[in-house]
């Protein structure tokens, strides 16, 4: 404890300058960021989608729900014909007309991509999908899933 | 007992911004540079000036929406924002090869006269100063705590500032500074001084820097001050693909019949089927923020769907829209902002003068207790 203080009392100010370089170091990292790969592209109807988690981390807390943050990018499809779309995470694709009654899971964005806080399980486990469920103003109601990566079951 | 109670106070004083010296220092400078990083950007950026040479009306935001997306028809808006009547309109959007761009639109003369894809000075200074570009994890940021916590810092050297400097009120009725007997009488003269006729400064920074801090835990735990934006409900949707009913233009026109004072600040067009405009201005109240008026507007169907005014606000809420303005000092437009800059640097001065004080001190008893261990040493080598 003797010690530690004594550290702290020699220390403190060059731990101060530390902490300062700090923002130098965080404004590189933002002005360089670099996300996971996207996974796959899938062809869904007209579209052909491909989702890329923003980070390999599990889902956080927000609110009373786990959510984790995609981008989905279309090469294919205009996004404008989709009514409204949700993400999530888990054995099955959540019925339309549960995840309409709220706002976690809906894809919002531009017309040049989407992105989405992906309603999801607070642990991911192997039997876990992430699954795109899209209504086109046609009234088409268009599913499909892709697995959950070695990486981001390995960040549990 | 008297004598050891101010060596308590004394000692207090500098446990409070010592060990955070440099960083409390930093804060103190990255926040006076910050109080005027809107006039530095009018000053360094000729294209963020809103010139008006022929003294024409502002044109509505709408119209200054369109222009961009006339400009660059494969754009999406998604927000825009205003500043002072000096500084252009910034309307933010994504593009086929801009993931994230700001058209600088002359609200006047609706020139487009600048795009910027990178970061504004204006926001660098806020995050620099408000949480040392730390970044954020899901609702908390490290260097955001860090900032904020010094309010502590800054109240408790306050207080035992006062408690030290007995008849303090005589630095206003006598303010003096010993010029001639030493450096050290000089610092503590000088430290003195500002600190007595900061007094207000500091109590407003540190009030309004306790409540970044009780922010900062709320967010942290998920409280929310404010409700989320509602959401349009599924059944509302057309049942067919066509264009909202409600246009921007229109939305803005029903947000100023609701209030006629609203000065818009922060305007945010729906980014899903489902999502609603959300339009924060201010509006006459000197003490509120640019964001006390807020309504969410269904495109669909015109309902002001939520809305929140200074007259509805809770207390919690109304805390936050008062803070802001004290700590930046845009309560009085630019004279109190140079008001705020003046003590910032007297504040940035004192951290640095303390630190002084203490430095000499130091050196000193380091040199007097090397003194004695020589005095010591020299009889007991000759015996």
């Amino acid at each position: 404890m003797a010690h530690s203080n004594r550290f702290w009392q020699r220390h403190k100010f060059k731990l101060n300058g530390l902490v300062l370089l700090l923002p130098i170091w965080f404004l590189y990292d933002s002005l360089t960021p670099e996300f996971p790969p996207a996974w796959p592209a899938q062809q869904l109807g007209q579209f052909e989608i491909a989702p890329m988690p923003l980070d390999l981390k599990p889902p956080y807390a927000h609110h009373d729900q786990y959510v984790k943050d995609f981008y989905l990018s279309f090469s294919q499809g205009d996004i404008a014909s989709i009514r409204q779309g949700y993400l999530n995470i888990g054995p099955v694709p959540l019925p339309l007309p549960e995840l309409q009654q709220d706002e976690e899971g809906i894809l919002h964005g531009s017309r040049h991509g989407q992105h989405v806080h992906a309603i999801a399980p607070s642990q991911l486990t192997a039997t876990d999908k992430v699954w795109l469920t899209l209504q086109t103003w046609q009234g088409e109601v268009l599913t499909t899933s892709w697995p959950l990566p070695a990486q981001l079951l390995a960040a549990e | 007992m008297a004598k050891l109670s101010n060596r308590f106070w004394f000692q207090l004083h500098g446990w409070f911004s010592l060990p955070i010296w440099l960083i409390f220092c930093f804060v103190c400078l990255s926040g006076t540079v910050a109080v005027f990083s809107h006039e530095l950007t009018w000053l360094t950026n000729p294209a963020a000036r809103a010139s008006n040479p022929d003294n024409l009306p502002a044109k509505p935001v709408a119209e200054l929406v369109a222009s961009v997306q006339q400009a660059y028809p494969t754009a999406d808006v998604g927000s825009v924002m205003l500043f002072e009547p000096y500084l252009v309109n910034a309307v933010i959007f994504t593009d086929h090869d801009k993931p994230f761009a700001i058209a600088y639109v002359n609200q006047y003369s609706g020139e487009i006269q600048q795009i910027n894809e990178g970061m504004t000075f204006i926001n660098f200074m806020r995050s620099l100063h408000g949480w040392l570009l730390f970044p954020w994890q899901s609702g908390y940021s490290v260097g955001y705590y860090l900032v904020s916590a010094m309010a502590i810092v800054m109240l408790g050297a306050l207080v035992t500032g006062l408690v030290i400097y007995k008849n303090f009120w005589r630095s206003f009725t006598r303010p003096k500074v010993r010029l001639h007997q030493g450096k050290k009488t000089v610092l503590t003269d000088l430290h003195r001084l500002a600190g007595v006729w900061s007094i207000w400064f500091l109590m407003v920074m540190s009030a309004t820097g306790l409540w970044y801090l009780i922010q900062a835990v709320m967010w942290h735990a998920d409280i929310d001050i404010e409700p989320h934006a509602p959401l349009v409900a599924a059944e509302q949707l057309p049942a067919t693909a066509q264009a909202p009913v409600v246009s921007f233009a229109d939305a803005m026109q029903i947000a100023q019949q609701r209030f006629p004072e609203f000065q818009p600040s922060f305007l945010m067009l729906p980014e899903h089927n489902r999502g609603m405009y959300t339009l924060m201005g201010g509006g006459d109240h000197i003490f509120y923020d640019q964001y006390s008026y807020n309504l969410s507007i269904n495109p669909w169907t015109g309902e002001i769907a939520q809305q929140k005014s200074p007259e509805s606000m809770t207390a919690l809420q109304t805390v936050m829209h008062i803070a802001d303005p004290l700590h930046y000092g845009t309560l009085g437009g630019i004279w109190t902002k140079a008001i705020w800059f003046l003590f910032g640097l007297l504040l940035s001065g004192m951290s640095m003068t303390g630190f002084m004080i203490w430095g000499s001190r130091t050196v000193k008893a380091v040199r007097e207790s090397r003194n004695a261990t020589y005095l010591q040493e020299v009889p007991d080598g000759a015996q």
